[in-house]
């Protein structure tokens, strides 16, 4: 499901012409504005050679498109119809975390009620004590996913693999361009 | 296993997160070589923070070489023609 060398290729070509983008205005901008635009448009390039394939590319262009300022890149870059969908699939999302929430509430209840083999608790304690740990690691890994906020456990596992393979093949770009650049001084 | 309240998902069963898990662990620098093979999820969950925090710092670092070094070329000089030719050969 994830070819990386034809990931590389998209997130290259997208990347050059969002630099390409930000060259053309003849503004002068300052290291940290510059260093800001250089990220931004290596994230949006990121996102946008996914193609709507995961949620949280989607969620890094809807972040963006927040900003007016983004506009004129997000246009070139990306298709127009992908907004549309990262809010209808969070919307069903939250839904359904909602739901489970509410249900998982209810069934905790009941099973407090139940615990009362005294056999049974020292393997419910090292259990619970392991749920709680996953549950805060968790909630940890979803702020650090773009979009990860409104997924449920199974997702953000499966969107981070994925973030994770993309965000290397940012690096390694990044990295082989700093290098080239570098080397001829 | 927490249960669905019915509608559109299916049911996603123990063994697909395990699967899912030991991926990761896969990917991860700290675990990958790891004896015995499988790490506890919460393990491999705490490595997966911190790697895509250090991804995440590794992308910034190299935004601001990569703007340093942009901010030193001037744009009619022989290295700005090569960094154009070098992006375009790509």
């Amino acid at each position: 499901m994830h070819n990386s060398s034809q990931l590389k290729n998209e997130f290259i070509k997208k990347w050059i012409q969002g630099l390409q983008i930000y060259c053309s205005s003849k503004k002068q901008m300052n290291l940290l504005e510059r260093t800001k635009k250089i990220k931004l448009s290596a994230d949006i390039a990121l996102a946008s050679a996914k193609h709507s394939a995961t949620c949280w590319s989607k969620a890094i262009i809807s972040e963006a498109k927040k900003d007016e300022r983004n506009t004129i890149l997000i246009n070139n870059l990306s298709d127009p119809k992908m907004n549309f969908k990262c809010a209808h699939q969070n919307l069903a999302c939250l839904k359904r975390i909602r739901s489970r929430k509410i249900l998982k509430k209810s069934c905790d209840v009941g099973i407090k009620m139940k615990k009362m083999k005294p056999r049974r608790q020292v393997s419910n304690l090292a259990t619970c004590i392991a749920k709680r740990l996953v549950k805060k690691r968790t909630q940890v890994l979803k702020r650090l996913v773009p979009g990860g906020e409104s997924m449920d456990e199974y997702s953000i596992i499966k969107e981070a693999l994925d973030y994770i393979l993309s965000l290397r093949v940012q690096v390694d770009v990044m990295k082989n361009l700093v290098n080239a650049t570098t080397n001829f001084e | 296993m927490s249960r669905r309240s019915g509608g559109s998902t299916p049911r996603i069963s123990d063994d697909q997160i395990i699967e899912l898990v030991s991926k990761l662990q896969q990917l991860l620098p700290e675990l990958r070589n790891r004896r015995p093979n499988k790490a506890s999820a919460s393990k491999v969950l705490q490595e997966t923070c911190n790697y895509v925090r250090s991804l995440h710092k590794e992308v910034d670092d190299l935004s601001d070489r990569l703007s340093r070094l942009l901010s030193t070329i001037d744009d009619d000089s022989p290295q700005a023609s090569i960094i154009r030719s070098l992006i375009n050969n790509n």
